[in-house]
């Protein structure tokens, strides 16, 4: 007679009920471990509330001539239209890579003219920075004080553009605060930064940094760098400068 | 549904977070978009100071954990369920914080990362406790 098969053992209700305690009581630990570091290291990296207020690197744009919204010679052939959010990381990328080689290479010597054509996409600190930007072109530095809030970015739309930053900005940079003040909250700024935004919509811009490229009077064209290296934009602007 | 489909589903799971972390990671480390988008958010979530713990991106330690469990899977003991459902369970948690993290601080949104928070890791949760609760029949556990 072939033996009875085995039952299976019975199951153990307190080895489940135990298991899922430890699985639940591991996990929470392991949250709150994790979510305490995010909290601590973030912050420290980059706590909105602070800055280095420094204004990047003032002596870029030491002899060149801006008027307004351009920078460099009004008469050089070649323009280049920069499509730019201040609170875009990736924007101030490009700031930190290729442009200053840029400004040094084309711009300093007369052959290119830096267009800046500010959009506010990403939110209520980008509004209030184009339009202290703006302003700052009224008094000729809209390129430094750009670079100055660039090498101040925050945290996108954590209330980093205060007012305080952007006085202190302003007073390391020489700027009338009360005439800037003045001037950000003006009509004319206002329409400026309408009139960019106008064009974003006309050149279906789709995000920032974006480029144009245009020879004298033509019809701008759009280029697309691969990186912000100068060894990329090089080819552009030396083929704008050629034709 | 028998624990064979189970420990199956959890693999076919661990596997598709496994491949939307390993693709977080390649961004993070390579980003090839040169553009902020109004709606990708200018992948200001990767670039974001929470991308990061100790220098070691958050998609990274997502890849590790969708390995681990992947590997749990695999050597199949009670210790190992136990491990897995922690380990879905710590990335429920997290995860929550990361969401929450995208709509009120980061304020951009991630598309990826919100497939794998929102759908993935609540799946690969279900089932990893679910093979907790259901004890094997046989007299193989531990």
């Amino acid at each position: 007679m072939p033996p009875k098969p085995r039952k299976p053992p019975p199951r153990h209700p307190g080895t489940r009920n135990r298991n899922l305690l430890l699985a639940g009581a591991g996990a929470a630990v392991l949250v709150l471990v994790l979510v305490i570091a995010s909290v601590l290291l973030a912050r420290g990296g980059g706590d909105s509330t602070t800055t280095t207020s420094t204004t990047g690197d003032a002596a870029l744009f030491a002899g060149i001539p801006q008027h307004d919204d351009v920078l460099g010679a009004p008469n050089a052939p070649v323009t280049m239209i920069q499509f730019e959010d201040l609170q875009c990381p990736i924007c101030r990328s490009y700031q930190e890579q290729g442009f200053s080689q840029i400004v040094e290479q084309y711009v300093r010597p007369g052959k290119v003219k830096l267009r800046f054509a500010g959009i506010a996409f990403l939110g209520s600190d980008s509004e209030k920075a184009l339009s202290y930007v703006l302003a700052a072109g009224k008094q000729g530095k809209l390129w430094d004080y750009a670079a100055a809030l660039y090498a101040n970015q925050g945290g996108e739309n954590s209330g980093w553009v205060t007012d305080a930053l952007l006085e202190q900005l302003a007073g390391d940079l020489g700027l009338d605060w009360s005439q800037l003040m003045q001037d950000a909250a003006g009509g004319e700024v206002k329409q400026q930064a309408e009139a960019m935004a106008a064009e974003a919509a006309q050149r279906q811009v789709p995000g920032t940094p974006t480029f144009f490229v245009q020879v004298g009077n033509g019809t701008p064209y759009l280029v697309q760098p691969t990186s912000f290296s100068i060894d990329t934009f090089r080819p552009i602007l030396d083929d704008a400068l050629g034709q | 549904m028998s624990d064979r489909a189970l420990r199956a589903g959890v693999a076919v799971v661990a596997l598709g977070g496994t491949a939307i972390a390993a693709y977080l990671t390649y961004v993070h480390y390579r980003p090839s978009a040169l553009i902020c988008t109004a709606s990708g958010g200018c992948e200001t979530v990767q670039e974001s100071s929470y991308a990061t713990l100790l220098g070691v991106p958050v998609a990274l330690l997502g890849l590790c954990a969708y390995l681990a469990v992947l590997a749990l899977v695999v050597y199949d003991s009670e210790l190992a369920r136990v491990g897995a459902a922690t380990i879905a369970l710590t990335a429920v948690g997290f995860s929550v914080y990361l969401v929450s993290l995208q709509a009120f601080v980061i304020d951009a949104w991630c598309i990826w990362c919100l497939v794998n928070d929102l759908v993935v890791v609540p799946l690969l949760a279900v089932l990893t406790v679910w093979r907790v609760v259901r004890q094997p029949e046989a007299a193989g556990a531990a």
